[in-house]
C-alpha cells in the first residue's frame, strides 16, 4: 500500500469536492473516498485518515474517460511523472522486490524532471458520473495556476506595463511616464475617491470644452471640496469668465 | 471560446501576462488552433489525437473527442484530455493551416482586446499623473 497518513484535507481553495469517488493507483484499488481538487494540490482521502496528495507540477495530464472497452468504469484518469514521493517512496522501496508489475525502486525523487519515464496512473472513479466534467475542468483550472517553472526557453518574466508606453508617452506629451490600464482593466483598478474623480472630470469635459481655458487657476486638489456637494454645485462654479483674474501662471 | 472569457483554459484573452507571453512565442500559433483536428505528440512519445478547445501562453492544451495512444501503442478514447505544456513534446499543425495567416489573426485578436480603449472605442484611458 501507498498510502500516506495523518494527512488533512485541504480546507482553503477547494475548487471542487467529490466524495464517493474509488481511488485506484497503478491498478491498485485503494477504497472509496472524497477527492479533493484544491488550488494548491490534489488529493484523496478515504476519509479514516488515509490518502494521498499530488502536486500539479508533477502532473502530466488529466482526462475523462468514458470508454468502457478500454476501462469498465468512467472515470477521472490522472497521469503522474515519476513515483509518488516522500513516504510512498520509503514504502516502496521496501516493497519493491516483491511487488508484480511495479516499478519501483528504480527512480529516486518522485518530482524529477528526467524520472527516465516512470510514472504513475491513477483513476478516479466517482459514484456519480456526471460529475466528471466539473472534476475535469476544475482540475484545468488550478493546473493552469502552476505553470512550469523550469520553462527555460521562453522568457516569462513579463510583469508590469502591457503597453509600450515611451510610445504612448510621447503621443500624449507627457514628460513622466505613467501607467496606464486598458478601460476594462482600469476601471477596477480606481479606489472609490478615484472613481470619484473619474465621474467629475468626465462631467466637466461633458459640459463645455471651451470652458477649459477659463480653468486655468483651478487646481483639482482645491476644488475637490466645492464639489464634493454635488454637480449642480459644479455646475454653478463653471460660468465662463469666473477665473478670468486668477494666475494663469504657476 | 467567448474572446473576453478571462478563465485559465481561454485563449488570447487571458491575463496580461499570458497575452504578453503569448505574442511573444509561437504559442500563438497553437492557440490559432482552436478548432482544429490535430496531434500532440507528448513527451513520453504517447499521442493524443484530438480536437483542439485551448492552448494557454504556457502551452496547456484542452482537447475533447481525443484518441490517445500511450508509449505502448495501446489506444483508448478520451472524451476530453488536458495535458500540461510541460509534457508536450510536438504539436502537428494541419496541413490546411495557413500557419502566416494564423499567427496574424491572432496577433491582431490580443491587440484588439489591448488597444479598445486607444483606438477610441470605450472611454479614454484615464492617466494617473493628471498635470
Amino acid at each position: 500500500m501507498v498510502l500516506l497518513k495523518n494527512i488533512h484535507p485541504p480546507t482553503e481553495g477547494v475548487r471542487h469536492e467529490q466524495a464517493a469517488t474509488t481511488a485506484v493507483l497503478d491498478g491498485q484499488r485503494l477504497g472509496c473516498g472524497t477527492l479533493y481538487v484544491a488550488e494548491t494540490r490534489l488529493s484523496w482521502f478515504d476519509g479514516s485518515g488515509l490518502g494521498f496528495s499530488l502536486e500539479y507540477p508533477s502532473i502530466g495530464l488529466h482526462a475523462i474517460s468514458r470508454d468502457v472497452s478500454a476501462y469498465p468504469q468512467e472515470h477521472l484518469y490522472v497521469m503522474v511523472n515519476g513515483k509518488l514521493s516522500g513516504e510512498n517512496e520509503a514504502e516502496m522501496a521496501e516493497k519493491g522486490a516483491g511487488d508484480d508489475g511495479n516499478d519501483s525502486g528504480g527512480s529516486s525523487d518522485g518530482d524529477d524532471d528526467d524520472d527516465e519515464g516512470m510514472i504513475t496512473e491513477i483513476r478516479f472513479v466517482p459514484t456519480d458520473k456526471t460529475s466528471l466534467e466539473s472534476m475535469f475542468s476544475a482540475m484545468c483550472e488550478c493546473q493552469a495556476l502552476h505553470p512550469d517553472p523550469d520553462d527555460e526557453d521562453s522568457d516569462n518574466d513579463f510583469e508590469g506595463e502591457e503597453y509600450d508606453v515611451e510610445e504612448a508617452g510621447s503621443e500624449h506629451g507627457h514628460a513622466d511616464i505613467p501607467t496606464f490600464y486598458t478601460c476594462d482593466e482600469g476601471l477596477s483598478a480606481l479606489t472609490q475617491e478615484g472613481q470619484a474623480t473619474l465621474e467629475r472630470l468626465e462631467g466637466m469635459l461633458a459640459q463645455s470644452v471651451s470652458q477649459q481655458y477659463h480653468m486655468a487657476g483651478v487646481r483639482t486638489e482645491e476644488t475637490k471640496a466645492e464639489f464634493e456637494e454635488g454637480m449642480e454645485v459644479d455646475a454653478a462654479a463653471m460660468e465662463a469668465g469666473q477665473f478670468e483674474d486668477a494666475d494663469v501662471e504657476h | 471560446m467567448d474572446p473576453g472569457d478571462p478563465g485559465p483554459c481561454g485563449d488570447a484573452a487571458g491575463s496580461i501576462r499570458e497575452r504578453t507571453i503569448a505574442e511573444n512565442s509561437l504559442v500563438v500559433l497553437l492557440q490559432g488552433l482552436q478548432g482544429h483536428v490535430t496531434t500532440v505528440e507528448l513527451r513520453d512519445e504517447s499521442t493524443a489525437r484530438g480536437r483542439v478547445l485551448s492552448v494557454d501562453a504556457f502551452m496547456n492544451i484542452r482537447l475533447e473527442d481525443v484518441v490517445f495512444q500511450d508509449r505502448r501503442g495501446r489506444t483508448v478514447h478520451l472524451q476530453q484530455l488536458f495535458v500540461t505544456g510541460r509534457n508536450v513534446r510536438y504539436v502537428h499543425v494541419p496541413d490546411r493551416v495557413d500557419i502566416l495567416q494564423t499567427v496574424q489573426n491572432q496577433l491582431a485578436r490580443i491587440h484588439r482586446v489591448r488597444n479598445f480603449a486607444s483606438h477610441g472605442g470605450g472611454r479614454r484611458e484615464f492617466c494617473r499623473n493628471a498635470k
